[in-house]
């Protein structure tokens, strides 16, 4: 097998909470004590993005997934672990050397209202990121491949004058696109899309991605929480839960035979066209706060297969049969 | 009679440079214990129609005409006042995002107290006994200790739950939900969804629910409506309009889910995107998307034909039934 593109080894990201020293200080039982608290965004993550492939991350809220968007970009810097692009470890260096993987790794952020500068025009959004990254092009050079990619995304040429409010959420994201599309990646993070975007537009923006990735020979790492698109989308699927990957596994064998509970809770949860009645598995209670980690498995306060060691071990990704991994002691020991 | 008539309703918004239609002429009704699904794209006009019902449209907005028959009396020529002892008692609304709709600086117990306070005149602790009764009924975890709660100690999924349990302290008829688990996680949706389902079947109330998501829409109600730039273009049983939907607009929305196109291919997908209401196009307001627009398509808006079930605005089915009629009527 190749080496994979992208490498994730045992990411950690903690966000402090505690503020300040001064802040830190408390004044508890006659004497002052330092409380820290972090927010557990990241524990110990392992994942491999092979050349070519969708890898879709998937989980609800707060469960730190793009968190791992982010670290991968460079956006943020890991509290631990490493970061390997093509064989490199990036996520150390900073400066100059950096910069051409910042060209092979570009990102599409979610809301497409907020990523587009405001008070430049589109043509200047898109030329940007190539004079940048090749300052040796002429402005005709420039200007050929900012109408490429304009064009490649759907998107008039002529309209290069406009800025980002006079257009569409659908067009904004195909111009967000178009941006990283510009300076011809390798490597594409998308962090929720089409989330922001209606039903209608939401097929083109996945459509014009597929496009993208046949043309471009692209990469993606596809951070969503709607497992409808990433039944549709992804190659692999990692299903992350509380800063933890609880399953990984091929789309088709995930979907078919889930082996986590979370990952069958969640995949019971989709509203789909075919059922009358909801028929979902319920877990109890809600998301843990990352501040306070569980012990032992993350997710044994709401699984019901959870026992002792659920409660006092960290499980680790196993194989399973289907050629995935999943991290769940109640799967290792057949339980379930 | 049905509980809730709307019939022929304008509403429209007093801007510079004249009015926006955000409505044009919507009917349908709903009724006693019956749910409702209001489908359609940002922009359709599904929330404006749902405030409406309860005149909530903010100014410049205001009802241009028609009628809203609540128990045969028009909610749309009563004065405020009459109005507001309907609002929350009778007709109740469950809004989007929990942390808008509750106050921030009450107590939940406080919160609902006003409001049964508000239309009965019972004592303080009777009311409390009711909310508690309420918040028991939505399954909320430890609910005495939330009555003396703040909404911001509670999470997403558990403030929904609150606000439901608001919807429900007066008995109403009806409940309005405008995209109730939109802000919300799956798994906390489904369970919200199911919670709301079971309720409107225990008390037997009516359920307008307001979404965009057709897959919540074809497993909660059981009668739809598809709206598209401030018109109804087609409403009748839920079932017959998921597995058969005969407009155009309605086929693209359900094709161009990623669950109905094959894993990897590319999805089925409707150019272009919902006209602003500045310039609406004439006649059907969805012919420059639509593959089958004709000449006619561009003059004036189609009347409604029945299939099945099904009432569609559409010259494309209108014509596809004439024929077959008359294919019928030949081979007779």
């Amino acid at each position: 097998m190749t080496s994979p593109l992208v490498r994730i080894r045992s990411l950690e990201k903690r966000f402090d909470l505690s503020g300040s020293l001064l802040e830190q200080l408390r004044f508890e039982n006659g004497r002052f004590r330092r409380k820290q608290e972090a927010v557990h965004a990241i524990n110990g993550v392992d994942l491999d993005v092979q050349k070519g492939e969708t890898l879709c991350v998937v989980g609800e809220s707060g469960c730190g997934k793009s968190t791992v968007a982010r670290t991968v970009m460079g956006l943020l810097s890991p509290s631990a672990g490493e970061i390997h692009y093509d064989g490199e470890r990036i996520d150390h260096l900073d400066g100059k050397a950096v910069q051409p993987y910042r060209r092979k790794m570009q990102m599409i952020f979610q809301n497409p209202y907020a990523s587009l500068n405001p008070r430049m025009t589109i043509q200047q959004t898109l030329e940007e990121p190539i004079r940048f990254h090749y300052p040796q092009w002429s402005a005709t050079e420039v200007r050929d491949k900012v109408h490429e990619v304009m064009h490649s995304v759907g998107i008039d040429p002529d309209w290069g004058s406009r800025f980002g409010h006079e257009f569409s959420g659908g067009q904004r994201q195909r111009i967000a696109i178009a941006r990283a599309l510009a300076v011809d990646p390798e490597f594409i993070v998308a962090d929720e899309p089409i989330s922001a975007l209606d039903v209608s537009i939401q097929a083109q923006v996945l459509n014009l991605l597929m496009d993208a990735q046949e043309s471009c020979s692209l990469t993606y790492l596809f951070i969503t929480h709607d497992l409808a698109v990433v039944e549709h989308f992804g190659t692999r699927v990692a299903v992350m839960y509380l800063g933890r990957v609880c399953e990984l596994a091929d789309t088709k064998t995930l979907f078919a035979t889930p082996r986590h509970p979370y990952t069958q809770a969640l995949l019971s949860a989709i509203p789909r066209l075919e059922d009358d009645r909801p028929n979902h598995i319920r877990l109890q209670g809600e998301v843990p706060t990352p501040v306070h980690l569980p012990s032992g498995c993350v997710f044994h306060g709401r699984c019901p297969y959870a026992n002792d060691r659920c409660r006092q071990e960290i499980p680790q990704l196993i194989a399973t049969d289907g050629g995935g991994q999943v991290a769940c002691h109640a799967v290792e020991e057949g339980r379930l | 009679m049905a509980l809730l008539e709307v019939n022929n309703l304008d509403v429209r918004f007093a801007v510079r440079g004249g009015d926006l239609k955000a409505l044009r002429g919507i009917s349908f009704s709903l009724d006693k214990g019956e749910r409702l699904g209001l489908v359609g794209e940002s922009g359709a006009g599904k929330s404006v129609a749902a405030f409406s019902i309860l005149n909530l449209i903010a100014k410049p907005g205001y009802i241009a005409g028609g009628q809203i028959l609540f128990e045969g009396r028009d909610l749309a020529a009563m004065s405020e006042r009459e109005l507001r002892g309907i609002r929350g008692n009778r007709i109740a609304m469950i809004f989007q995002d929990p942390m808008m709709t509750l106050n921030p600086v009450l107590t939940i117990g406080t919160q609902m107290v006003e409001a049964i306070q508000a239309h009965r005149k019972i004592s303080k602790k009777e009311a409390r006994k009711i909310a508690l009764d309420r918040l028991q009924k939505v399954q909320i975890p430890s609910p005495e200790k939330r009555l003396d709660q703040y909404p911001h100690e509670l999470s997403g999924g558990m403030r929904q739950r609150v606000i439901i349990a608001i919807a429900l302290l007066l008995d109403p008829e009806i409940i309005i939900a405008d995209e109730p688990t939109t802000a919300l996680d799956v798994t906390i949706q489904a369970e919200i969804m199911a919670l709301l389902l079971d309720l409107c079947e225990q008390e037997n109330v009516a359920l307008m629910l307001i979404t965009h998501d057709l897959g919540v829409v074809s497993q909660v109600t059981q009668r739809m409506l598809v709206m598209y730039s401030g018109r109804i273009i087609e409403q009748g049983p839920t079932r017959e309009i998921i597995n058969d939907a005969q407009h155009p607009y309605t086929q693209g929305l359900i094709n161009a889910l990623p669950q109905m196109g094959e894993p990897g291919e590319r999805l089925f997908q409707i150019p272009g995107s919902m006209p602003s209401l500045k310039n609406v196009p004439t006649g059907c307001p969805f012919h420059p998307r639509c593959h089958f627009a004709t000449e006619q398509c561009k003059q004036a808006m189609p009347e409604y034909v029945r299939s099945g079930n099904v009432n569609v605005a559409c010259y494309e089915v209108a014509n596809l039934i004439e024929q077959e009629k008359r294919m019928q009527e030949a081979e007779s």
